[in-house]
């Protein structure tokens, strides 16, 4: 990260890793990395909130590209169910971020991790480039049997992308060890979860 | 089990996903997490329509007509990646609390999908008139939507039985 003989590309370097340092040794982090059951649960969680984005999205995307609910209006599908995509995507972001905290030095100089990042990003891109095209002539579409071909391309390109974000976060659990505050002295961590508690 | 689980991890395939570890497990694991996905968005998607929050232009027998098959193939899916892994690591997933109690809710959560769909399209009048609008039912709805959410946790806490502990058969090993 801080390779560059350029030394103000060294200093924001720093300054990202005083911040991520500084994010590990928040109350919450350590509380989280104290306890047995929070990252646990907060892993349940975000397995929760993805299979409510992913699943929701499916079937958003597979109205866009004909295959399933073609007889159905498109706005009034999109009202009813992204509600919900977008609650779910805030639990997930949320216990994202939670579990970052509590070892953010190593999940960010994790490849699986900012790829996943990178990956975000482009389903976001992704998204906007749907509502600033075939989102706007909605109208003429929304009760045709399949989208037009941007439609198409926007839904294939979000089920690949959603697809990829969880495989590079299941890429992650194998890549990183979790960071743990020192085990009570009589539970021996080794023994219990073997090598890979994944 | 112990020993079903040892001699299973000796067996030709369990080897064959042990020693190729690096892609077959984070990839078998992606695949079951779709899966999951799929029955997440399809439970919710009847659930909601039970509850009369959501698809209120679709009929109930339209809505688990469009969403029934995919619960259904999805739970195929998620059981031949669920044997695949636990073939591959068969220790760590049999000799743990965590498995047998998300086996359990598993068994429970398909009967009463199954239960559901063939109800719905033997006597599909009675629960579009009368069934679909009974508290009961919509109560049955959401308990089913934390069967699963709990099937979920389950499942990641084979990874950390522990937290069971004197509960978990890997704290007697």
């Amino acid at each position: 990260m801080t390779t560059s003989g350029d030394p103000g590309r060294r200093r924001r370097g720093s300054s990202v890793v005083a911040f991520l340092k500084w994010l590990e040794a928040t109350p919450v982090a350590s509380g989280i990395r104290n306890s047995l059951f929070v990252f646990p649960l907060l892993e349940s969680a975000h397995v929760i909130g993805l299979a409510l984005v992913l699943g929701t999205i499916v079937v958003i995307d597979l109205r866009l590209l004909g295959v399933a609910s073609r007889e159905r209006s498109f706005t009034r599908m999109a009202s009813d169910i992204l509600k919900w995509t977008w609650a779910a995507f805030l639990l997930t972001a949320a216990t994202g971020v939670l579990m970052f905290m509590t070892n953010a030095v190593v999940y960010s100089n994790n490849t699986a991790f900012r790829v996943k990042v990178v990956l975000l990003v482009l389903a976001g891109l992704n998204t906007l480039a749907f509502e600033l095209t075939a989102a706007r002539t909605v109208q003429r579409w929304d009760r045709a049997p399949s989208a037009p071909p941007i439609a198409k391309a926007v839904a294939t390109l979000s089920l690949v992308l959603w697809i990829a974000v969880i495989f590079a976060g299941r890429i992650i659990g194998f890549t990183t060890t979790r960071a743990a505050d020192p085990a009570p002295a009589d539970i021996n961590f080794e023994d219990l979860l073997g090598p890979s508690a994944k | 089990m112990k020993h079903f689980a040892e001699w299973l991890s000796t067996t030709q395939p369990s080897v064959f996903i042990q020693q190729h570890n690096g892609w077959a497990i984070p990839t078998i694991q992606s695949i079951h997490i779709v899966g999951i996905a799929i029955v997440m968005g399809s439970v919710l998607l009847i659930d909601l329509r039970i509850l009369g929050w959501a698809g209120m232009d679709q009929s109930l027998r339209q809505t688990t007509r469009r969403f029934g098959p995919w619960l259904t193939g999805s739970l195929w899916l998620l059981l031949a990646t669920g044997i695949l892994m636990v073939v591959g690591e068969p220790v760590r997933e049999l000799v743990t609390f965590s498995f047998w109690l998300k086996m359990a809710l598993v068994a429970i959560g398909a009967l009463v999908a199954g239960i559901f769909q063939s109800q719905v399209r033997r006597h599909e009048q009675l629960w579009e008139s009368t069934l679909v609008h009974r508290s009961s039912i919509k109560g049955l709805a959401v308990l089913t939507f934390l069967v699963w959410a709990c099937i979920i946790v389950l499942g990641r806490l084979i990874a950390y039985d522990h937290v069971w502990g004197s509960w978990s058969p890997a704290a007697r090993l």
